[in-house]
């Protein structure tokens, strides 16, 4: 640490590469929310009274805080993490008492003429504060309190989001688990998680007994793929197959067709559950209880969807969900967002309807089409050629930041760029899934596209940071 | 990962943006709106210029119920003339259907309302042109026909109709539909999502313009017929004249008729339920569809097929002393005997056409009477009976003539010349429309070869008709032995003993022949055929008037002030046309029907 660099821009040691990507990002995202909202009445992109002339002031608003980021040491960000960390969550419960709400979300702080969103800052200072807590010399992320106290930095803004009841916002917190997963978080909690989502989605697309049949399959190939002996599996799936058509023909003929092929797969696989497990006793192989214990956690994980789903999730959400596995189809209605959506987008052809030509962007068809669906513009006025640039500048961007906390030599450093490149990955990945059916409707912005002064300078401020610590590494690499 | 899923992104991307077209279709039906351009309708001349059918500027009051701000209701409806409460209850229907969609409010509004609307302004409200028909002459009902909006079944039929459109349905406006509609024009606009219209696609490069409707020029002489529909006021029958050269119809009117302006406007529903109510039918155009027995006037079909096959020289004399006296026996009246073609022409004697018949029938050179009849009926055909004549009227039936088939299976194969000997005073199972018997009147005046008759003249944006129209069409009968007939038809008018002296007009050369035929409905139908003048004839009339007696009673008097109006523009015997005017005749047959 020299006393030069403090005064020092340190303007060659700047990946300007990254900040290029990040201007043009910004200015064709403001040009887009020109296209959204434009009306020839109030034709100049400079007018202060719509959106694209507001967009204009917030991206001025962010040049300055850019600048100013460039300008201040970085020390004071590993300093201050903590005090900010508390600072926002102090200000998110604020916001639950005096908050104004949108949408049905109360997270808004109003402010004389500006509305401000301080969920969008506090992404932010939990990038930091879990930056701060894991690059600490006593952290070990094999360690349960260590764990524990991670999670809890992520969890407690996420609760207050939750509380203000705007899930989507929430639920950007998850990005965090990629950091967790490159500062070697243990993989099986991943595998865990993948599976339980793909149960989740499977548990809508099949009928009971197809799911539970795949699970017993996934099972059994698995646990041959670790162990072998393919002649027993074999055997086992015939015998459980076979005992279960004559439960279901047989038993049958006693109960009167009341009992279903379900509940005849299910008895025969948990009477043969008992066999499996003389047989593991028998051939010493331990693996195989792991995976009936798997099975059978499987088993209560499917049979708890149904609940969680009904019960817990709100209508429009398990609207969303359906809409998007393609379950459920209501163009007037729960889908007309997506619907229109992907009508905008797919009319664009490979060279789009040209700038302003766009007729869903310029007809209102498309809902929210200046801030949760601006991409339809995108899509619809500069076709696949303008999607492409854009999902490959966002691609590269993201790229950038992953190797920017590469070459950290700090934990601090590393996991902070990290944390900025996935909660840039989520808000990427969620938004433009759902503007093309990919994902479910979820309302988070795409980062610089979507109009919103807070959500602007919030993006700018995580990435200008992750910007200034890079810079400061790459010059002290090169003062030494 | 950041990888792979932003490539499935863009393999998605590149999926509904570049592979599946229908994207691009979806989006056009959200924002193009096809506003429909209505062209007026073609309008109808006579053959001197004047107009018979006019096309009227009207305006349908349209309104897209969001857009509406409170306004008068009273001052409103008291521009349009529509009662507050009916205006409020179509102000209902139009929300109910859609709040941000038009609909009709109120159909055919004159300009003059129109253009006070437009300076009130009311917001939500706008008129849309349609054309509307006007009837000047408000003669001609049944020939001109009529439109109304299409229904499900030609909207069907043919895709250039919408809902909403109008259609001829009857008449020259069915026959002509396709020239007369003219073609719709498009206007495509952009609509926003509350389907409010944002301007022009494409500034305008897929619209099209509405062609408006061809006009055309009727064979109609609207004066003429005119007269004619005057003079059968009161007498159910029809008028048929036609221009022999040419087979264009000069006058075509059925009786009762109905004035043409009553079938448009908002009371036209309500005024076709009346028409079609009334026991006389007004709406059925006898003039193309009736099928009457034609009476004396065949016997000159019969005198010609007899003159062809050589079964009958003119100079040929038969006995007639009241009546033909072999089986069942025809009667006659008072006239002298024995006669010749031309004296029984002239008298309109039965027994000597019975003779006739027979000859024809039992021509020993066919073999037998079943042979005999099928070759009589082939005659009979080619003058035009027992078939459509083709003519540009859709309205047309066929008339009927019996085929030996027929006489075979109504008496078991046991029958001859004598069982079917009515047929030779146009009796019997003959039915004929009066298109038909004109036509014979003209095929007489032309000596053996009608043109196929027509009403209309010329459609204006084309240099002639169908080629059909232009063709003589032929009897079997050659020229030479239509002599004698005619010489008998100009007797019956101009000398004594004739039946038809009251049809004579000095200097007019008519000839004509009456016909008087028994029907069951009641007293004898009045027929007459004639043209004028003998040489080089210039008109051909039928005149059928149900129940009214001899063919001299009525028929023979209006055929004359016909031909005498059309030929000399003047009318020398107003007493004749108040005796046709003040003749009563009832009709117990229709009016019974009222009754029940």
């Amino acid at each position: 640490m020299t006393g030069r660099r403090q005064n020092s821009l340190g303007i060659g040691s700047v990946d300007w590469s990254s900040v290029l990507i990040y201007v043009a990002l910004v200015v064709i995202g403001w040009l887009n929310i020109y296209a959204a909202v434009y009306d020839e009445s109030h034709a100049s992109i400079f007018d202060v009274s719509q959106r694209y002339g507001m967009q204009m002031i917030w991206i001025g608003v962010s040049a300055f805080v850019a600048i100013a980021i460039l300008l201040i040491d970085d020390k004071y960000y590993h300093m201050l993490a903590y005090p900010f960390y508390w600072g926002a969550i102090l200000m998110l419960i604020a916001v639950l008492f005096v908050g104004k709400e949108v949408h049905g979300a109360k997270s808004w702080i109003v402010l004389g003429p500006v509305a401000l969103q301080p969920t969008e800052l506090v992404k932010f200072t939990t990038a930091l504060a879990l930056a701060r807590y894991m690059s600490t010399y006593t952290f070990s992320i094999h360690r349960f309190s260590s764990i524990v106290r991670m999670f809890a930095i992520i969890v407690l803004p996420a609760l207050i989001i939750m509380l203000q009841n705007d899930t989507g916002s929430a639920m950007v917190y998850g990005a965090f688990l990629f950091v967790l997963y490159r500062e070697g978080f243990n993989g099986w909690i991943y595998v865990a998680l993948i599976m339980a989502l793909l149960l989740f989605i499977f548990s809508f697309l099949l009928t009971p007994e197809a799911l539970l049949a795949l699970l017993v399959l996934a099972c059994v190939v698995s646990e041959g793929i670790s162990n072998g002996r393919w002649r027993s599996k074999i055997i086992y799936v015939a015998s459980v197959a076979l005992s279960t058509l004559v439960l279901y023909f047989g038993l049958n003929l006693l109960l009167h067709g009341r009992l279903t092929v379900y509940a005849s797969l299910l008895i025969s696989v948990l009477l043969s559950l008992v066999l499996v497990v003389v047989y593991a006793y028998r051939q010493r192989l331990r693996n195989v209880y792991m995976y009936v214990g798997l099975f059978l956690a499987s088993l209560l994980f499917t049979s708890t969807i149904d609940y969680v789903f009904n019960e817990v999730l709100q209508v429009h959400q398990q609207k969303r969900i359906l809409d998007t596995l393609g379950l459920e189809s209501d163009l007037k209605g729960w889908g007309y967002n997506v619907n229109q959506s992907k009508i905008a987008i797919g009319s664009g052809g490979f060279f789009g309807k040209g700038f302003l030509g766009g007729t869903q962007t310029k007809f209102n068809f498309v809902p929210e089409q200046s801030t949760d669906f601006i991409f339809c513009t995108v899509g619809e006025e500069w076709g696949f050629l303008g999607t492409l640039i854009v999902t490959s500048l966002f691609a590269l961007l993201i790229l950038r930041l992953m190797k920017m906390g590469e070459r950290q030599q700090e934990p601090f450093g590393r996991i902070y760029c990290y944390s900025v490149a996935a909660i840039f990955f989520f808000h990427v990945m969620v938004n433009i899934g759902m503007t093309i059916g990919l994902m479910p409707v979820i309302g988070i912005p795409l980062p610089f596209f979507s109009y919103g002064g807070s959500s602007l300078v919030a993006f700018t401020i995580l990435f200008f940071v992750a910007v200034k610590l890079d810079a400061g590494k790459r010059e002290s690499l090169i003062d030494q | 990962m950041v990888i792979g899923v932003f490539a499935l992104i863009i393999l998605r991307l590149f999926y509904i943006q570049v592979i599946d077209g229908s994207y691009k279709d979806r989006a056009d039906d959200n924002v193009l709106r096809y506003e429909v351009q209505y062209p007026p309708r073609g309008e109808v001349y006579d053959r001197n210029g004047e107009f018979l059918v006019q096309s009227k500027d009207v305006y349908d009051l349209m309104v897209v119920p969001r857009d509406v701000t409170p306004f008068d209701t009273a001052m409103l409806c008291g521009i349009v003339g529509v009662p507050i409460e009916k205006f409020r209850a179509e102000l209902q229907k139009a929300e109910r259907y859609s709040r941000r969609r038009a609909s009709v409010v109120l159909k055919q509004l004159p300009k003059e309302v129109k253009v006070k609307l437009e300076e009130r302004s009311f917001p939500g409200f706008y008129t849309v042109y349609r054309t509307i028909r006007s009837y000047p002459r408000k003669i001609a009902g049944n020939l001109l026909g009529y439109v109304s909006e299409v229904d499900e079944r030609a909207i069907a039929r043919d895709s250039y109709y919408r809902s909403g459109d109008y259609i001829g349905k009857s008449g020259i406006e069915l026959a002509y539909e396709n020239v007369l509609r003219g073609d719709k024009g498009v206007k495509v606009n952009l609509v926003d999502v509350h389907g409010i219209v944002k301007g022009s696609y494409q500034n305008g490069i897929y619209d099209t313009l509405a062609v408006p409707g061809t006009a055309i020029t009727c064979s109609i002489d609207a004066r003429l017929q005119a007269l004619g529909e005057e003079l059968l006021a009161g007498k159910v029958g029809s008028i048929v004249a036609i221009e022999p050269a040419t087979g264009e119809i000069l006058v075509m009117a059925s009786s009762p008729t109905y004035d043409p302006d009553e079938l448009v406007g908002r009371e036209s529903g309500n005024n076709y339920m009346k028409l079609l109510r009334n026991p006389r039918s007004p709406l059925f155009n006898r003039a193309v569809m009736s099928r009457y027995p034609p009476g004396s006037t065949f016997k000159i079909v019969n005198g010609l097929i007899g003159l062809q096959e050589g079964v009958l020289r003119p100079q040929d004399t038969y006995p007639c002393h009241r009546g033909y006296t072999i089986g069942r026996g025809v009667k006659c009246h008072e006239h002298w005997s024995p006669l010749n073609l031309i004296d029984a022409v002239q008298t309109s004697c039965n027994a000597y056409f019975c003779y006739v018949l027979r000859n024809i029938l039992d021509n020993p050179k066919y073999g037998s009477v079943k042979r005999g009849f099928d070759v009589w009926a082939d005659y009979v055909r080619s003058f035009g009976y027992g078939r459509k004549l083709d003519s540009d009227f859709l309205d047309e039936l066929n008339g009927y003539v019996p085929s030996s088939e027929f006489y075979d299976d109504r008496y078991n194969g046991r029958w001859n010349s004598l069982t079917v000997i009515s047929l030779s005073i146009g009796q019997g199972e003959l039915g004929c429309t009066p298109l038909q018997m004109a036509n014979l009147a003209a095929t007489v005046a032309n000596r053996g070869h009608y043109f196929i008759p027509h009403v209309v003249k010329r459609i204006h944006d084309r240099d002639s008709l169908d080629a059909r129209f232009y063709e003589p069409h032929f009897t079997k009968v050659e020229s030479k032995y239509f002599d004698p007939i005619v010489e008998g038809m100009y007797r019956a008018v101009h000398k004594p003993g004739g039946t038809a002296s009251i049809a004579r007009v000095d200097g007019l050369d008519i000839c004509g022949k009456t016909g008087t035929a028994q029907n069951p409905h009641g007293a004898d139908h009045s027929t007459f055929m004639c043209f004028a003048p003998r040489n080089n004839p210039k008109i051909a009339v039928s005149v059928y008037v149900e129940n009214g007696r001899f063919g001299a009673t009525v028929a023979a008097p209006i055929a004359s002030l016909i031909v005498e109006q059309y030929l000399t523009d003047t009318i020398t015997r107003p007493q004749l046309v108040d005796y046709v005017k003040n003749m009563q005749i009832a009709y117990p047959y229709y009016d019974r029907k009222k009754t029940k």
